[in-house]
């Protein structure tokens, strides 16, 4: 079964702080995404993950009535937004729910959310 | 440079459509991929299982919690979403206006962030 693993998160203290903090901060969890990266790999080699930019590159269209309208800021009205996702084949929930729980932004405030991926 | 469309709809319009209306709606999503592949811009895309099928971890203090269902629930949930490969968030929302389900949930674009030194996926 093929899921997707959504990283919900609040990423307003992130995006606040400046750029060399917020370097400095992504080199001290890198080490813990780095095994993340190789257990997903184990599980499955052809594992792809996306980061998304901040929310404040966020925008949001509809179209009614055949007009297109385009909104600044995320969909959500909430604190955390997603901030990524991994794509990734595993045997059975109980696997997802593993690595899910590897991820270093499950910890603190964050979410993750397992939802299998229709074919 | 690419960019997510993140579908939000409402479930209950969805599985309120009868067979036909969601094979017509099926129909456009492929036609809409067809578009977009010839065009050299669809980088991906998946449909997710409705959010009664999801599952929320979260880990506290070292302890794994997990619960049944979606991280928040809402009206409008996510269903899916596409990876567009475009020059420009102008150019990413033109493609995102042509998801059906723009026409009655909403899309949400956000660029997919690309740290250069880091190792990617």
């Amino acid at each position: 079964m093929k899921y997707a693993l959504l990283i919900y998160g609040d990423d307003s203290a992130w995006a606040d702080l400046p750029d060399e903090e917020r370097a400095a901060l992504r080199a001290e969890e890198m080490p813990q995404w780095i095994s993340l990266f190789e257990e997903l790999g184990k599980a499955d080699p052809n594992v792809t993950g996306k980061e998304l930019d901040g929310r404040s590159t966020a925008k949001v269209v509809r179209v009614r009535n055949g007009e297109r309208l385009v909104t600044d800021g995320p969909f959500a009205e909430t604190k955390e937004i997603i901030g990524g996702v991994f794509l990734v084949d595993l045997p059975d929930l109980d696997e997802a729910i593993r690595l899910a729980a590897l991820i270093p932004a499950a910890k603190d405030t964050g979410s993750i959310e397992i939802r299998p991926i229709l074919q | 440079m690419q960019f997510i469309a993140l579908i939000y709809t409402d479930e209950g319009t969805w599985e309120a459509f009868s067979d036909e209306e969601r094979e017509s709606w099926y129909e456009r999503y492929r036609a809409l991929g067809r578009e977009a592949e010839n065009a050299g811009v669809l980088a991906g895309g998946n449909e997710l299982a409705p959010t009664r099928d999801a599952t929320t971890v979260r880990v506290r203090s070292d302890d794994t919690l997990v619960t049944d269902g979606p991280y928040a629930e809402v009206k409008e949930a996510l269903g899916g979403f596409y990876v567009f490969d475009c020059e420009s968030m102008d150019e990413a929302l033109e493609w995102a206006a042509k998801i059906p389900s723009a026409e009655h949930g909403a899309i949400e674009v956000r660029p997919v962030y690309v740290d250069p030194e880091e190792a990617q996926l």
